[in-house]
């Protein structure tokens, strides 16, 4: 069993989408990036035996789970961790992954401490590994199935800056948030 | 309730992160009467004290742990790493 | 009104503002606040009171009363007196029949009678009771604050903001930025909040100012959400100064409410911050220095202070403010009668301990000062300054002076002296009780102006001594907050599946279904759907199904100890469907589970369920710690039914694998290519016909799909596929069964496998197989054709005697069909149950088995 099932690397080029290709259509690149189809594998069993490579990081967990964030191709890299004892599995396409620049639009989503990175916890509600990358951008992970959601909420806040800058109680400007859409 | 859990692995974190799965019980043997089985089904304790009770960091890393709390105050004494065994109590 | 411009004056005479109030134009200047700007322009009338609309006026200028309540740009219960100045502000007034200075309902004020007396309501309005919603509808519009613009809400944004301090001080005074700044010399990460606009932009080295913003309430983990107007801050903080300092308290004398009746400190910012001659003749009378102090401003300012009457010194009975049109005139003491247009009392200050309260201090009277302090702060906390008491003399004025006229004890609820010597006649006799009964302390002030007043008079009338009263409960907010501000952005997550764009593209109707957002058909016509599938090809997604990965040497021994079923004897690449059970032997979840190799099973769970499932699984693997990784694969993969008798043919097309009837028999697991996808194939027939779950990895969602239906399958959606279920007879849990069913009533006997040597739920069922159900899940067809809402009653010689919980109309069995739990001894096939539809009861036969091919050979085929 190949489990390539799991693998959008095992698909044929063109097959592909981003879960947040139209959440982030339209919104100001140069303040959040779409991540969702860069490599990612999934690791239970003892992360002791996982050996890292160049253009990986593994973001441990707990003893027992953690992931690898890479640049190969990751049903690749799951095969190699799984010869050295442990179970992976391409987790790519599960996790829907963003980079936001501003930590205040982080901050107004999830309480968790930025200090402490990387780490797991809420994120608009949503369960969420969140890191940080090397320009200091804050990168978030949802499940693929949230993703679009939470891209929705990262633009709405990213909004939200302009508009509740500097204003104090009373000085709310006029921003319509019509929910009709029911998709 | 915002009080703060220690998940032994991520560290302190409001414990609407958490998924509470009630105090630790006891399951009983092969066969048992139904007032064993209702007793070990239907009846907690539900002690105003210290208790042991089972956490999930279900919104973290996911893990399940034991802690001893305080119901009255919320107070956490302890976090615990469960230690499976085939015929430990549930 | 204004003085000539003085130094410390925070107005900025160059820029004038200007705006509405109570359809007044009046000018201000930047640095005034709506409310000074106002009385500067010699408004007086604030605002109605609660009960008796009469017209209050500024009495603490700080916030802290309800005397300035009114509505600014449609924002209900804005306090005028604290809220920044801002150009054509619209500035209203709330809780007036007509004008601010002519009132119509202020007549409760003079005819008094069944409304005014203390727990009128409670008495008058229970008889006749089919009147209440009348007396409701014009009590509430008779008595109360503002009113909410129903459409405000969809035009304002407020926003949360999570932050984190190692030092939060709540309150800029003297003692909070000493305090601030103290711990800013040892590191960073301090921060300071205060409610006052004007310490807006205050440098405090190392310190960051919050301003205005108020601190709403100090929860458990150093809680400390912040009201910053548009934004709410939650604030984690590892230490908490309290720096609320002391609030000034009103006396308590007849007349006491009229417009003109001031608090020192109010006074005082009214003539120091905003340059203001507040009267022309003023008396002071005064219970600590405070007193003295405004007396000095008052007089620097040109207001004739011919009085100054220190209750230390002087206990007078009898102190009577009189007036006309709700203004005061004169201060009668013990007889003696003296003109004014100012009359500023206090009955000193009360630490303002609330926050401090609700984080678990306790609170206790201090004699020696004659008002409530804290003690023994919770762990995390710190108090400074003069809510500690510090600083504080002792004060002890008369609990309520004599004289006639109305005396409030709390101006919020116009609750007067009189009320509350009622509540304790009438045996109201603990505090707690007390307020509740009369709501001293509960209106927009929440006791900040009558807590202390209130305690005094209840002291002196049951003679128990104030620390023996105690206090009543302070609960957060502080002070009050705009909903909005708590929601913050509605954040719904909502669950999609990777190829939700390509239904909403193709017209599908999207609802809701369980997290998920889901295509509840394609078309107009459902039964459309549901024809396709059963003449030639349809394909559903059924991506939110839960997936998940059972793997390692014990998965099988882990897994044949969470289902009844048995799994041992599977071999690799078959199917087998399972139902989960509590300990308690009640159904929780089904699915079907597939072994892919010796030591790798692949469990799928309900849409709903793939979370719970996994921690299930997982907890019970905490307590047994078989060799075994459970992991939810539901994200990552995505699932197609393709279902019909012409999906062999299709499927065929798009692979290269052989999928003839021979090499992919019926609950076969196959990996195969599709269209260049990695697939993992499933042979199974949930909605009865030919057909093939395809798993393959999420972002090839929108492309497989599209493959699909180019080769001829339409997509049909949730509501067709509920259809095609029933007609199968198939159960879904969570609908048909609920949290009570167990595999036997469900008429799933076959399942359990009671010789395994042990299985969750193994002793309940046991104890299931030996007796009789009292009732069970059957089919049913209608003799009619009229369909019953799922929850009808199934009625028995009368009775109800059970309901139903799933019913269709089928074109292809060609009735009305249903599933229904009914009692055990209907539940045989073809006996005849009456169901009640629209109030008449209708005839049904049960059914048992499939009402469509029940021999299965379509999905075998
Ligand atoms: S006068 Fe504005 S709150 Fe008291
Ligand atoms: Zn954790």
């Amino acid at each position: 069993m190949s489990r390539a099932f799991l693998s959008p690397s095992r698909c044929d080029a063109g097959t592909l989408t981003s879960p947040l290709r139209r959440a982030l259509e339209g919104a100001n690149s140069a303040a959040v990036r779409d991540l969702s189809l860069e490599g990612v594998v999934e690791i239970r069993g003892d992360s002791d035996l996982v050996e890292v490579a160049e253009g990986e990081d593994l973001v441990r967990l707990s003893p027992q789970r953690g992931y690898i964030f890479t640049d190969g191709d990751p049903a690749d890299v799951a095969e190699r961790l799984r010869a050295g004892g442990v179970l992976a599995y391409d987790a790519t396409g599960a996790l829907a992954g963003m980079a936001i620049e501003s930590e205040q639009v982080v901050r107004r989503l999830t309480d968790l401490d930025l200090d402490e990175l990387p780490t797991s916890g809420p994120f608009a509600h949503v369960t969420a590994i969140v890191r940080r990358a090397d320009d200091g951008w804050v990168e978030v992970y949802v499940q693929q199935e949230y993703g679009h959601y939470v891209a929705e909420a990262v633009v709405d806040a990213l909004t939200g800056l302009d508009t509740s800058r500097g204003l104090t109680r009373g000085q709310t400007p006029d921003v319509s948030d019509p929910d009709g859409s029911p998709a | 309730m915002s009080f703060l859990l220690s998940c032994p692995f991520c560290g302190p974190r409001p414990v609407d992160e958490y998924a509470y799965f009630g105090e630790v019980t006891k399951r009983p043997g092969p066969s048992p009467t139904l007032r064993e089985l209702t007793d070990y089904v239907y009846f907690r304790d539900n002690v105003a004290g210290v208790q042991r009770e089972w956490w999930q960091h279900r919104s973290g890393c996911g893990e399940w742990f034991l802690a001893e709390r305080d119901t009255r105050t919320n107070e956490v004494l302890e976090v615990i790493l469960p230690e499976p065994g085939r015929n430990s109590p549930a | 009104m204004r003085l000539e411009p003085r130094s410390g004056e925070r107005i900025d005479r160059s820029k004038p503002v200007s705006f509405s109030f109570a359809g007044w134009k009046v000018a201000g200047f930047e640095g005034d606040t709506l409310g000074s700007a106002a009385f500067a322009a010699g408004k007086r009338v604030f605002s109605r009171s609660f009960k008796y609309h009469r017209p209050r006026g500024l009495l603490c200028c700080s916030g802290h009363c309800p005397n300035c309540l009114m509505t600014v740009d449609g924002v209900p219960n804005v306090r005028v007196c604290t809220e920044p100045i801002r150009e054509g502000a619209v500035v209203e007034g709330q809780n007036v029949r007509w004008s601010l200075d002519f009132d119509f309902m202020s007549v409760t004020d003079k005819v008094g009678g069944p409304f005014t007396p203390v727990g009128f309501y409670y008495r008058t309005f229970i008889r006749p009771r089919r009147l209440w919603p009348f007396y409701e509808k014009f009590l509430r519009s008779a008595a109360g604050l503002g009113e909410l613009d129903e459409h405000a809400g969809y035009s304002r944004r407020y926003d949360t903001e999570h932050r984190k301090a190692r030092v939060l001080v709540v309150g800029g005074g003297p003692a909070g930025r000493a305090a601030a700044l103290a711990a800013a010399a040892s590191g960073d990460g301090v921060v300071l909040v205060d409610e006052d606009a004007s310490l807006n932009g205050m440098q405090l080295d190392g310190v960051e100012v919050l301003a205005p913003a108020r601190a709403l309430g100090i929860w458990e983990g150093g809680l400390v959400p912040v009201d910053a107007g548009t934004v709410l801050y939650r604030f984690r903080a590892a230490r908490i100064i309290v720096a609320t300092g002391a609030i000034e308290q009103p006396l308590v004398f007849p007349g006491n409410d009229l417009i003109g009746v001031m608090l020192p400190g109010g006074v005082r910012r009214l003539v120091n911050d905003f340059s203001i001659k507040p009267g022309n003749r003023a008396i002071v009378v005064a219970a600590d220095d405070e007193g003295f102090e405004v007396a000095d401003d008052l007089s620097e300012a040109g207001v004739a202070v011919p009085r100054v009457i220190d209750l230390r010194e002087t206990r007078p009975r009898e102190l009577v403010a009189q007036g006309g049109k709700g203004r005061v005139r004169r201060l009668v003491v013990d007889g003696e009668s003296f003109d004014c247009d100012l009359l500023v009392a206090s009955g000193g200050r009360q630490p303002a301990y609330s926050l401090l309260a609700q984080a678990g201090a306790r609170i206790e009277f201090d004699s020696e000062l004659g008002v409530f302090v804290p003690t023994e702060l919770p762990s995390g906390v710190e108090a400074v300054g003069s809510v500690t008491g510090d600083g504080l003399g002792k004060v002890d004025p008369e609990p309520a002076y004599g004289g006639k006229g109305k005396c409030f004890v709390c101006v919020c609820e116009d609750v007067t002296t009189k009320d509350m010597k009622r509540a304790i006649a009438e045996g109201f006799d603990s505090i707690e009780l007390a307020k509740r009964y009369t709501t001293t302390t509960m209106g927009p002030c929440q006791g900040k102006l009558c807590h202390l007043p209130s305690i005094r008079l209840y002291s002196k009338e049951t003679r128990v001594y104030e620390a023996a009263i105690g206090t009543t409960t302070a609960r957060p907010p502080w002070a009050p907050v705009e909903l909005g501000l708590l929601a913050g952005r509605e954040l719904t997550p909502a669950r999609r599946t990777s190829m939700h764009w390509s239904h909403a593209e193709a017209g599908a109707t999207i609802q809701w279904a369980g997290p998920w957002k889901r295509p509840y058909a394609y078309g107009e016509k459902p039964e459309d759907e549901v024809r396709a599938v059963h003449e030639s090809l349809g394909v559903i997604d059924v991506s939110t199904l839960g997936k998940l990965f059972v793997e390692g040497p014990e998965a099988v021994a882990l897994l044949e100890r969470l289902y009844p079923n048995r799994f041992g004897d599977m071999k690799s690449g078959r199917i087998r469907y399972g139902v989960l059970t509590s300990d308690a032997g009640r159904i929780m979840d089904d699915g079907t589970i597939a072994r892919l190799a010796d030591d790798l099973y692949y469990v799928t769970t309900t849409s709903t369920g793939a979370d719970a499932v996994t921690a299930w699984f997982e907890w019970w693997n905490a307590v047994w710690g078989y060799e075994a990784e459970i992991v939810n694969v539901t994200g990552a993969i995505a699932a197609v039914n393709l279902a019909g008798p012409q999906s062999r043919d299709a499927l065929q097309r798009l692979t290269e694998a052989d999928v003839s009837a021979e090499a992919f028999k019926y609950l076969d697991a196959q990996e195969i290519d599709v269209a260049g996808v990695p697939t993992l194939a499933l042979r199974i027939g949930f909605v009865g016909e030919l057909g093939y779950e395809l798993h393959f990895p999420s972002p090839a969602g929108e492309y497989l799909w599209g493959q699909l239906v180019a080769e001829g399958a339409r997509p049909f959606g949730l509501e067709p596929q509920r259809i095609l279920r029933l007609e199968k007879g198939h159960v879904i849990v969570g609908q048909d069964t609920d949290s009570e069913s167990n595999l036997y009533s469900a008429g799933m006997s076959w399942l359990p496998k009671l010789d395994k040597d042990d299985f969750v739920g193994k002793y309940a069922l046991e104890h299931f197989a030996e007796r009789e159900e009292k009732e069970r899940l059957v089919g049913f067809t209608m003799e009619e054709d009229v369909l019953p809402a799922e929850g009808a009653q199934i009625v028995v010689e009368g009775f109800p005697a059970g309901r139903v919980t799933s019913a269709r109309r089928s074109e292809a069995v060609g009735s009305v069909i249903g599933l229904a739990w009914v009692p055990t001894d209907r539940a045989k096939n073809g006996t005849r149950v009456e169901i009640r539809v629209d109030r008449l009861l209708r005839g049904a036969r049960v059914t048992h088995g499939a009402f469509f091919d029940s021999a299965g050979q379509r999905m075998r085929s």
